[in-house]
């Protein structure tokens, strides 16, 4: 749909005759209803401002209930009193004008630059489309100055020292001015002096901004709510009105009785009191009106403003049906494109039902149940609803037929749309089958925790049932979670196992895994496979060929590892281990299976190996304790070896450097490069120890076959545990060097120290415990990583959003051009090259495979 | 004409008939077009005025492809 263009939108004051105008009734009673219980005229529910209670005809429009849209009603206030929402403008007219002649305090002379200046808007006029803020800048500035001005260039008046005080009081020599007054100097003001000041005066007339009428809003926007005990209960508004009118009576009551003119200063202070509250009831410098309660009234501005107010909140936000929210967990039995839908859930979302000549007899049989699944409304031809009760079961068996829509109970099989916020990307969103359930709780499968960013710590999703067909089908052909195993981003699994998952393959697939009858029938059994593989001489099965049953039939692949070769031949696992590489993450297994075999069968490979992996971590029992990261003899010896090493090397460097004889890097000073060629040292010592521990790797060792595994923890952290920190890095990438001006960071460093640990080379260990220097050097690397973890987060999070809005509504047509939703020509081809990240991988694969 | 700078991709101004058949091709109008500047560096070296079409053999994907800029003032 093509959205009519709006050319521009004026905002003005509304003038006193306008009130009038619109006005249907003039409200003088400061009450609602009488004895009686019916709304009183000149009240402020009287009949003619609209009926919102059904069955009631206006007395206006001769509407019902819901078709009267509302009438205004007015209040004349006896004595005028000031808009405060608009105190800052007139305290500006009234900075700028003549108290006694009103023309602006600028000279002719003055004037006539002020209009070359701004000879467009000011010839235009303010229908133009010309920003207001576009012209001011100059302006207020010579405005700003007008406030010094002693004297009127035009009548000679002397100006008085205007103040105001906040929200709606001025004084003229510290004289109060009454609103009366305020309203003259504004009358006086010229047409043509307004346009320099900035004003439209056919759009507002300042004057209109001291009111005598006030504008009562239709019943409609202030509705009375009867409670249960029959008592009525009136909206803030009409509370707020009821003051206004009580007071405007006292005050025309005083006046006619001649009262004193401190009595009526007095009683017309209390009604500016209460129209500024009406407006805003937070308005700075006045105490808040408030209900019985104790709790301050809702009125027009509160209605309006903030989070819960009527843009943020009813405008900009809105609720959804057939959706269902609450927490998640995780099943490892259930499918991955499927979510587990408590039975509660199910039960009252519904999915429609169109009744036709071929299943009517279904139709029939889910109407006739009393217990799920059955149908909870019926639709007929003509579009009425009806409830399907107990009572009415049995006369709607009867009436239903071809043509009718019923409205069934969520069942297993159904699409619906699973969903995780914040939504980042379009896989957190995709579309799942229900399977009905137990419990209270959403249920999903591991595997696809990773593109919903999900986790079981309370986290909560959302789900939505597609009503009409097409919406179903397009959530089944484009949002599937098969569909999406590959992320958009680089073409790698997304839709994968991790974790434990990941150690359970690796030790099954390991070279000397070795299973029992029984554990290998009790593993393929979860899998759902009823055959044994091929035993060896001793009856035993081999960890590989438990594994291989799993794998599609036939299937051929080769990649080199980092854990030596993995080789698949004809649906069996040669040689090599399964690891995380081999689940997403360069290596192409995946990518293999769904080009060879189709989304389905890798879809299945997926959940029958995770379930498989799952089960051997269990029954293989994986541990760790501190006892996996004390070092033995070697990796200590080696320890020593490599610190004392590098911390050799570096002093020599540094020797080299106090009697400037170290040769300095291209381009670098001397300081400099021995900087640079220290943290170049230290960096040499951490892949000395990663290389010491690769070589020293234990097989037993539980945390170590993890970080092979790539399941959990990395080379860095079994460094830091066994062998030693190593350097501590700053925001800017330096050593640490910020503390005393002698260039150490801690009094117990002497002075002028440049080595490596007094500079934040740590060379103590987890397992050992840091000495208290390391200690502080290790903090201080801490704190830099969070600091900078922050910094990462917010601004490329908010980077990220501003691009994915951005781009959100482009689409690829069938001639390979991007467009946006107004047909924008984006691209003329699919990213200049035509290639989907998605399928990226499957054309590298491919590639090598033709070689 | 065509812009000969070895750092940006050649930029050319397509001629009337071109552009009719573009639009028709593509299915949309001027207003669909990315825009550019006469102020560009490389408009300016074309000489190209408001309401010209100005194409551009981009090669930064490997195999060249086309880019079509609405020329407007600024």
């Amino acid at each position: 749909m093509q959205a009519e263009i709006i050319n521009d939108i004026k905002f003005g004051t509304i003038a006193p005759e306008q009130i009038k105008k619109l006005s249907v009734v003039k409200l003088n009673i400061p009450d609602t209803y009488n004895e009686d219980g019916y709304p009183i005229d000149g009240g402020l529910l009287d009949q003619r401002l609209g009926v919102i209670d059904p069955g009631l005809i206006c007395k206006t429009c001769g509407a019902r209930a819901k078709t009267c849209p509302g009438h205004f009603g007015h209040i004349e206030l006896v004595r005028p009193v000031i808009h405060s929402e608009f105190s800052k403008i007139i305290y500006m007219l009234l900075q700028t004008t003549c108290k006694r002649c009103g023309r602006i305090l600028l000279n002719d002379e003055q004037i006539e630059i002020f209009k070359a200046k701004n000879k467009e808007i000011l010839d235009e006029g303010f229908d133009s489309g010309h920003i207001h803020d576009e012209q001011s800048e100059e302006q207020t500035s010579s405005i700003k100055k007008l406030k010094n001005l002693k004297k009127c260039p035009h009548c000679g008046e002397v100006q008085g020292k205007l103040r105001f005080s906040s929200p709606t009081y001025f004084y003229i020599d510290e004289r109060r001015l009454r609103p009366d007054e305020i309203r003259d100097m504004l009358e006086k003001i010229d047409d043509s002096d307004l346009r320099i000041l900035g004003i439209d005066p056919e759009a507002s007339k300042p004057s209109w901004l001291v009111l005598s009428l006030l504008l009562v809003p239709p019943v409609n926007v202030r509705p009375s709510i009867t409670l249960e005990s029959g008592e009525r209960s009136e909206d803030d508004l009409t509370h707020k009105l009821v003051d206004i009118i009580r007071i405007n009576q006292r005050l025309d009551q005083n006046i006619n009785a001649g009262a004193p003119q401190i009595i009526i200063d007095d009683l017309w202070e209390l009604l500016q009191y209460h129209v500024t509250s009406y407006f805003n009831n937070e308005t700075s410098g006045i105490p808040p009106a408030r209900h019985r309660s104790g709790r301050s009234l809702k009125t027009l501005a509160q209605r309006l403003k903030g989070k819960e107010g009527r843009f943020r909140y009813n405008l900009s936000g809105k609720r959804v049906n057939y959706s269902a929210r609450t927490v998640i967990s995780v099943d490892p039995y259930i499918n991955i494109d499927e979510v587990g839908v408590p039975l509660e859930i199910a039960s009252k979302l519904t999915v429609p039902f169109y009744v036709t000549n071929w299943n009517i007899e279904k139709a029939k049989e889910l109407l006739s149940r009393t217990e799920y699944p059955t149908i909870l409304n019926m639709v007929s031809k003509d579009g009425k609803r009806k409830r399907i009760l107990d009572i009415n079961r049995e006369d709607l068996l009867k009436e239903v037929q071809p043509g009718h829509i019923l409205e069934r109970q969520l069942m297993d099989g159904d699409i619906v749309l699973f969903n995780r916020q914040p939504s980042l990307h379009r896989l957190s969103i995709l579309a799942h089958r229900v399977k009905v359930l137990p419990d209270k709780t959403f249920r999903i499968n591991f595997c696809v925790t990773k593109p919903y960013n999900a986790d079981f710590d309370g986290d909560e999703m959302n789900l939505h049932v597609p009503q009409s067909l097409e919406a179903q089908a397009e959530a089944f052909y484009l949002m599937e979670v098969k569909h999406h195993i590959f992320s958009p981003r680089d073409g790698d699994a997304i839709i994968t196992n991790s974790e434990d998952g990941i150690t359970g393959m690796y030790f099954l697939t390991k070279d000397d895994t070795y299973l029992t009858n029984d554990e290998a029938a009790y593993l393929l059994g979860i899998a759902g496979i009823y055959e044994l593989p091929k035993p060896d001489k001793n009856g035993k099965y081999k960890g590989k060929d438990v594994f291989s049953m799993l794998l599609p039939k036939g299937l051929n692949f080769e990649e080199k590892t980092k854990r030596g070769d993995f080789v698949i031949k004809n649906g069996i696992l040669q040689k090599g281990v399964v690891t995380k590489a081999t689940y997403g993450g360069g290596n192409r297994l995946f990518v293999k299976i769904a080009m060879d075999y189709g989304e389905d069968v890798l879809k299945t490979f997926i959940f029958v190996s995770s379930k498989v992996a799952d089960a051997y971590v269990t029954l293989a029992g994986v541990t760790v304790g501190v006892k996996e990261y004390a070092p033995n003899s070697k990796l200590q010896e080696d320890r020593g070896r490599i610190i004392r090493e590098t911390l050799d090397n570096a002093s020599s460097m540094v020797d080299q450097y106090k009697i400037k004889k170290l040769e300095p890097l291209l381009g670098y000073t001397m300081r400099d490069s021995l900087e640079r060629m220290i943290i170049a040292e230290l960096n040499v010592a951490r892949s000395k120890a990663e290389v010491s521990l690769s070589k020293n790797e234990d097989p037993t060792n539980s945390a170590m076959q993890m970080t092979f595994a790539g399941s959990r923890g990395n080379m860095l952290n079994l460094e830091q545990m066994t062998m030693f920190l190593g350097q501590q890095a700053t925001l800017s990438g330096g050593r640490i060097k910020r503390g005393y001006y002698t260039g150490r960071v801690l009094p117990h460093i002497a002075p002028n120290d440049i080595g490596p640990t007094a500079h934040g080379f740590v060379t103590t260990n987890f397992y050992m415990g840091l000495s208290p220097i390391d200690l502080f050097m290790h903090g201080v690397g801490s704190r830099v990583s969070e600091v900078y973890k922050y910094l990462l987060i917010t601004r490329s999070g908010y980077l990220y959003r501003r691009l994915s809005n951005a781009l959100q509504d482009f689409y690829v047509t069938s001639d390979e051009s991007v467009r946006d939703a107004n047909n924008n020509l984006i691209q003329t081809i699919y990213g200049g090259d035509l290639i989907n990240p998605v399928n990226s991988q499957f054309a590298e694969l491919e590639e090598k495979e033709s070689k | 004409m065509k812009s000969d700078h070895e750092l940006v991709p050649v930029h050319e101004i397509m001629d009337e008939k071109e552009v009719r058949s573009l639009f028709e091709k593509m299915n949309i109008t001027q207003n669909n077009l990315p825009k550019i500047f006469t102020s560009d560096p490389q408009a300016k070296k074309l000489s190209a005025k408001p309401g010209q079409i100005i194409k551009v053999h981009r090669t930064d994907f490997g195999n060249e492809y086309l880019y079509y800029r609405l020329v407007v003032e600024g």
